[in-house]
């Protein structure tokens, strides 16, 4: 075996896994704050991506500018789904809003075709193509680039989630009614874990925008979210950073070897089996918490 | 209904309809004096939780709805303002089941209560002032809710509601599952805050007898309806209430056994 293959296919999976990070660190905000399993998270991220390409193009802004202004549009559009799509639902079996979450996929995706197209358009972040050398490894510096972004964003809401504002939202993820009895405003807790999310969308989408384009393919980065979300135990900041590695680790060593065998392809089964035997096996997942129940 | 000063809650001919169609309460009068201690005792089922949520305005949250009468607090009536508006008046609704926020720590439970009220040095007396009233909280306060003792976590239940610097403190069933001397235990400390605090306290109890030695003036009520008003003292000699405790007390000791169990969570 090539042990210096093996070392680079496994680097270079690791921070690609902490770019997955990203889009789970979305989810799992959502799940955290308001027990919420968001199916919408990748739509949003490739929404975030056209809207830093429309305010870059209309406004003729540069990129640095035009990502916080998008940052900016995305936290009211979580704000917006919240209020028109969510609001009713609260205290409502899960079922059902989780069923929105997949409506507003479909709706996002159908949005951004009709007013976007398919065709996949540059988003060019100005990272150079060349690699980066790490002792004898080759690592992509886009993905490096990404894998410190989900570092920081990690140390973010690590804290936050410490704060009284971060300890409220954890409260209403544990019991809506006992919130509500106790004064803590749940709508706007629920508006605000959307609207963080979407703008933790804004930076996976940028990031995974500027590597393979802006098209509807980056709405399938759902799966790679939510396989890692779930495999890190869903309310787990943490827990979203250590699977991505994980995950994009096992993908990236897993299908080098496989590909060659099978012809390429086995990245999503990889991925796919990942997330199946996870909640087979360990449905809380690595870091999640479990429910208490007395009886 | 004295000539003095109104009472601070009345609750004045309620109906409330579920789901558009099942009647839960039907005509139902109540007063809570400043300062005062009244007790609501009834069976199960008989519309006690149903009428707490009248008031702290939690039944639009499982499609129920006061269809006729109001609800007045401090001489204005209430019955437009959602949950957070009724606590920032000073309306608390400890829930049925204790119902604590089990991921998080104590600490973290009277934080998050305390969310609508002033800034971090208020929060901060505020949280000392429960951990005094209930030491034992104070012992555990890093501990995960979820498991807390029974007793625990009403002590939690309450102290969370207390955060909210309430005028009127509203306890649904705080017995439930207690042992009697912690029945005892809760209950005094719950006295001795309405007289430390000039706290108004409409206590909701099975377990009469529990109840009545704490309050001045229980209401009993059954299948919607208030069926008896009167001093505790004169409540406790009536023979009715007597059978009725004796009929709803006796089955509930399996309550207080605990285990755990852990169910894997967000599939179910
Ligand atoms: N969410 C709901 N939807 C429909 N009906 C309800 C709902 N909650 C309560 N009811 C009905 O209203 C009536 C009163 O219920 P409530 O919970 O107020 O009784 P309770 O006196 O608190 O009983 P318990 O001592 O068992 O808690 C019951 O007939 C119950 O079935
Ligand atoms: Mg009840």
């Amino acid at each position: 075996m090539d042990w210096t293959l093996f070392a680079e296919l496994a680097v270079n999976g690791a921070l690609s896994g902490l770019m997955y990070s990203l889009v789970a660190m979305g989810i799992v905000l959502i799940y955290k704050s308001s027990s919420v399993p968001n199916l919408a998270q990748g739509a949003l991220t490739m929404l975030s991506a056209y809207i830093v390409l429309a305010i870059a193009g209309a406004l003729k802004a540069p990129l640095w500018l035009a990502i916080p202004l998008a940052m900016a549009v995305m936290f009211g559009i979580g704000m917006g789904i919240e209020r028109v799509a969510l609001r009713r639902l609260a205290g409502r079996p899960i079922i059902m809003i989780l069923m929105m979450t997949l409506g507003l996929d479909i709706f996002v995706r159908a949005a951004t075709m009709t007013l976007w197209g398919g065709t996949a358009r540059p988003l060019p972040l100005g990272i150079s193509d060349a690699p980066l050398f790490l002792g004898p490894l080759l690592l992509n510096r886009a993905y490096v680039v990404g894998a410190l972004v989900a570092l920081v964003l990690f140390a973010v809401f690590f804290f936050f989630f410490r704060t009284r504002r971060g300890i409220v939202l954890r409260a209403i993820a544990d019991d809506y009614t006992a919130s509500w009895s106790v004064g803590i405003s749940v709508e706007r807790g629920v508006a605000l874990s959307w609207a963080m999310s979407s703008v933790v969308a804004t930076a996976a989408g940028v990031l995974w925008g500027s590597i393979q384009g802006v098209d509807q393919s980056l709405s399938q980065l759902l799966l790679k979210g939510i396989a890692v979300a779930v495999l890190g135990g869903m309310d787990s900041v943490g827990g979203a950073i250590l699977a991505g590695i994980l995950l994009g680790v096992i993908e990236n060593t897993a299908s080098g070897f496989l590909d060659p065998l099978v012809g390429g392809g086995s990245r999503d089964l990889v991925v796919a089996a990942i997330l199946v035997l996870t909640i087979l096996v360990r449905p809380h997942g690595l870091f999640g918490r479990e429910d208490i129940e007395r009886i | 209904m004295s000539d003095a000063a109104p009472s601070l809650l009345s609750i004045n001919n309620v109906e409330v309809i579920y789901d558009h169609v099942s009647l839960a309460i039907k005509g139902v009068s109540i007063e809570v004096p400043r300062g005062g201690m009244v007790g609501l005792l009834g069976a199960n089922g008989a519309g006690k939780s149903t009428l707490l949520k009248s008031v702290s305005g939690l039944l639009k949250t499982e499609r129920g709805e006061v269809t006729r009468g109001e609800v007045r607090f401090d001489g204005r009536n209430i019955d437009a303002l959602t949950p957070q508006e009724r606590v920032e008046l000073g309306i608390v609704h400890v829930l049925e089941g204790r119902r604590v926020f089990e991921h998080l720590t104590p600490d973290e439970n009277l934080v998050a209560a305390s969310a609508v009220r002033g800034g971090r040095a208020d929060m901060l007396r505020n949280r000392e002032r429960v951990y005094g009233y209930f030491p034992r909280l104070h012992e555990r306060r890093t501990a995960q809710a979820g498991y807390l003792s029974g007793g625990e976590q009403q002590m939690l239940a309450i102290g969370r509601a207390l955060m909210t610097q309430p005028r009127l403190l509203m306890l649904d069933e705080p017995s439930l599952g207690l042992a009697p001397f912690l029945v005892a235990e809760i209950f005094e400390i719950i006295r001795r805050i309405n007289r430390e605090e000039q706290l108004s306290v409409l206590l909701v109890e099975q377990n009469a007898i529990a109840a009545l030695e704490v309050v001045s003036h229980g209401y009993l009520i059954e299948n919607g309806r208030i069926v008896m008003h009167d001093s505790s003292e004169a409540m406790k000699k009536n023979p009715d209430i007597q059978e009725f405790y004796l009929g709803g007390g006796a089955a509930r000791d399996f309550h207080g056994i605990k285990h755990y169990r852990r169910r894997k969570r967000w599939l179910t």
